[in-house]
């Protein structure tokens, strides 16, 4: 329910700095997705909503309060932690209900809660082991169990599905994304899973080294990337880069490298135009390019194929265009062989450019 | 398996064999002639031919049975009463000193305040003192200096409702004798739980803070329970050392309050040793260590912290 606002967060261990002034707003009823590299700062983020962390510099407000100075049990808040955390002298249905119990509900509700959230969770045949009796992702179903029968405003999950088999994953995403519409609670997400940010985030999150690069809405992360890092980091398989350079004639404005040749368009080419340096990383998305041996000019780009992936309806192959690596991907029926040269035709709404040095985009 | 046991070298048999019976021999030997009359241990007639008596028995438990031994004219010994000390002291002291110890273990591995490397060392060097070194400084405090004047308000009022004379001293009292025994047993009890304390993964307690838990629940409902074979290792420990002390009881208890490892000593003097007496009590103080011990080793049990957390 409530707002988070996060106010030039600072994080010092020590004398090592692992946040470096978070600013972050979240918004009643958000789906918050924090997600970036190993050891970015996403859970010490989390922990510093949750208070268990202090807080070195700046200010968490909660619904315009500041609580950084309040502990966990006042934040009314849940959550799931990385390494589970389970109660081990506790059985399931007792690590559920421990929050319950400790706010002194009636044994009744507490009973009904528990079996409800065992039940969404395919739990319910464990409620009487101990998490020492339990597999992997079991106990993490417990975790995440343990955060939901909770009616806090506030929920953190802390990468709660990293243990499940694909399948399960995705079923439990489905729960989650279900639940987020249900209750109406603000939630807290962190991941490295791609799919899981895109699937059930409002707002993503990236973070690198204790930054911020970029947040909105997926379709914005994935459409308009700041920078080379957040362009690189969502899509799957990941963004292409390749070297290139600006070159304006009298046809319009070209990004071209070894191997290609691209006009741009639009806006981009006014952009490019505008631009000081002439050196540019070109960035294209496996799905912006397309096998078509009939390219036209200022649309085509040939790439060696190297090695061909195949994962059912799509082939991924790996190419060289120059002395960059390229990931395509085409339809598993197109007949390829490896050691060909092909042609590929780039979509030119799909054109990212970045500057080499800087890596923002222009 | 079986072709392993057979290969066993069968001097390890004979090196266990030593070793059993060297622990249990003292234990037969006493149990034995617990029931041999004085006349037969002292003639040195070992072995098992004799005609076994419970005359030590009764004459060790005479101000607790029922009916009165023929054989005993006057009841000297008070093992009912020595018994009942013993009980209070040791299970005071221990309950005392796991309750303190674990608070104090506890803090010393998490909570971070100043001197607490110092503080943590310093338990431990107090274990070093022997006990016979605490022995004169403490009786004179506990007889001089930690007394309540019989004139003051709590003094008087102990003493008019307990009768007796002089100030009321810690010395010669049941708090006097528990007290020492926590003093000297905190140390190592500490030292134990710490180490156990240690393996408690620290994200628990943070999930348990989360769930809504003080700071005292957190230690009650997640942390406790899960040292629990560090607390029945130290009880073992504590218990057993507070049972059997002898030095320090020796000093601080005054007629009323002596303990039964005193009472056996007593039962020595220049002319005579009753050593069939003194062979019952000692089987009879064995008892409730064992009782004890059988009852708190239940409790420790491995890997109470399984699947609590990743890998
Ligand atoms: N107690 C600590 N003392 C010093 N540095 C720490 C401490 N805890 C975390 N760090 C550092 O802070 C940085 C951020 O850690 P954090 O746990 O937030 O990473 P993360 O983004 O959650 O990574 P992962 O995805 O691997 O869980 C890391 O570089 C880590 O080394
Ligand atoms: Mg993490």
């Amino acid at each position: 329910m409530p707002t988070i606002h996060l106010e030039n967060l600072i994080k010092r261990y020590g004398t090592v700095q692992v946040l470096h002034g978070v600013e972050l707003e979240m918004a009643d009823n958000e789906f918050t997705v924090l997600v970036g590299p190993s050891g970015c700062g996403k859970s010490t983020t989390l922990r510093m909503i949750a208070g268990l962390e202090d807080v070195s510099e700046g200010e968490i407000y909660v619904d315009g309060k500041p609580v950084s100075h309040l502990e966990p049990k006042d934040r009314d808040l849940a959550m799931v932690f990385q390494d589970y955390a389970l109660y081990p002298h506790m059985n399931v249905a007792k690590n559920m209900s421990f929050a319950l119990l400790l706010q002194k509900r009636p044994k009744a509700e507490i009973d009904r809660k528990v079996r409800e959230v065992a039940a969404t969770l395919g739990l319910t045949d464990y409620l009487g082991r101990k998490p020492g009796e339990l597999s992997g992702g079991q106990r993490q179903r417990v975790a995440m169990g343990r955060a939901l029968t909770r009616d806090a405003g506030i929920f953190l999950f802390d990468e709660p599905l990293s243990n499940l088999d694909a399948k399960l994953r995705g079923q439990m995403r489905a729960e989650l994304a279900l639940m987020s519409q249900r209750v109406q609670k603000n939630m807290v997400y962190v991941t490295h899973d791609q799919i899981e940010a895109m699937t059930l985030a409002d707002r993503i999150v990236v973070m690198h080294g204790g930054y911020i690069q970029q947040q909105g809405s997926p379709k914005e992360l994935f459409k308009k990337p700041v920078n080379k890092f957040v362009a690189g980091f969502l899509g799957m398989p990941p963004m292409n880069f390749l070297d290139g350079e600006i070159t304006d004639t009298a046809d319009g404005v070209f990004v071209s490298g070894d191997g290609f040749a691209l006009k741009l368009e639009g806006e981009k080419a006014a952009a490019a135009k505008a631009h000081s340096s002439r050196e540019v990383t070109l960035g294209l998305r496996p799905s912006d390019l397309v096998y078509d041996a009939d390219a036209g000019a200022g649309r085509a780009l040939q790439l060696d194929i190297i090695v061909s992936e195949y994962v059912g309806a799509q082939t991924v192959l790996l190419c060289k265009c120059g002395p960059a690596n390229v990931v395509v991907e085409v339809n598993s029926q197109t007949p390829i062989a490896l050691g060909q040269t092909l042609t590929f035709a780039a979509n030119s709404a799909g054109v990212h450019l970045f500057d080499r040095h800087s890596e923002v985009a222009l | 398996m079986s072709a392993k046991y057979e290969k066993q070298n069968p001097a390890f048999y004979v090196l266990i064999a030593i070793l059993v019976f060297m622990s249990i021999g003292p234990v037969m030997l006493m149990f034995i002639n617990s029931f041999k009359l004085d006349v037969d241990i002292i003639s040195g007639t070992s072995g098992l031919l004799f005609l076994p008596t419970i005359q030590n028995y009764e004459k060790a438990l005479c101000d607790v049975l029922w009916y009165e031994p023929e054989h005993v004219d006057f009841c000297s010994l008070k093992f009912g009463g020595a018994f009942i000390n013993s009980l209070i002291i040791a299970l005071i002291s221990t309950f005392l000193t796991l309750v303190i110890g674990c608070m104090a273990a506890y803090a010393l591995v998490r909570f971070r305040f100043m001197g607490r490397d110092t503080a943590s060392l310093t338990t431990l060097m107090v274990r070093m003192v022997p006990p016979a070194v605490l022995l004169v400084p403490v009786f004179g405090l506990w007889n001089n200096e930690f007394c309540l004047d019989k004139e003051g308000l709590i003094g008087g009022l102990i003493r008019d409702t307990f009768g007796g004379r002089g100030d009321v001293c810690l010395a010669g009292t049941h708090s006097g004798i528990i007290l020492i025994y926590v003093a000297m047993n905190l140390p190592f009890v500490i030292w134990i739980l710490q180490s156990f304390i240690v393996q408690v993964p620290r994200s628990l307690e943070e999930a348990a803070r989360v769930d809504g838990a003080g700071p005292f629940q957190v230690f009650f409902k997640v942390v406790l329970p899960l040292i629990k074979p560090g607390l029945a290792a130290a009880a073992i420990f504590t218990f057993r050392i507070a049972w059997n002390e002898y030095l320090l009881a020796s000093a601080l208890s005054d007629r009323n309050t002596k303990t039964v490892p005193i009472l056996i000593v007593n039962n020595m003097s220049e002319f005579n040793v009753e050593w069939g007496v003194i062979m019952a009590t000692g089987m009879l103080l064995a008892i409730p260590p064992i009782i004890f011990t059988l009852f708190a080793s239940r409790q420790i049990i491995t890997g109470m912290t399984a699947g609590a957390v990743k890998g």
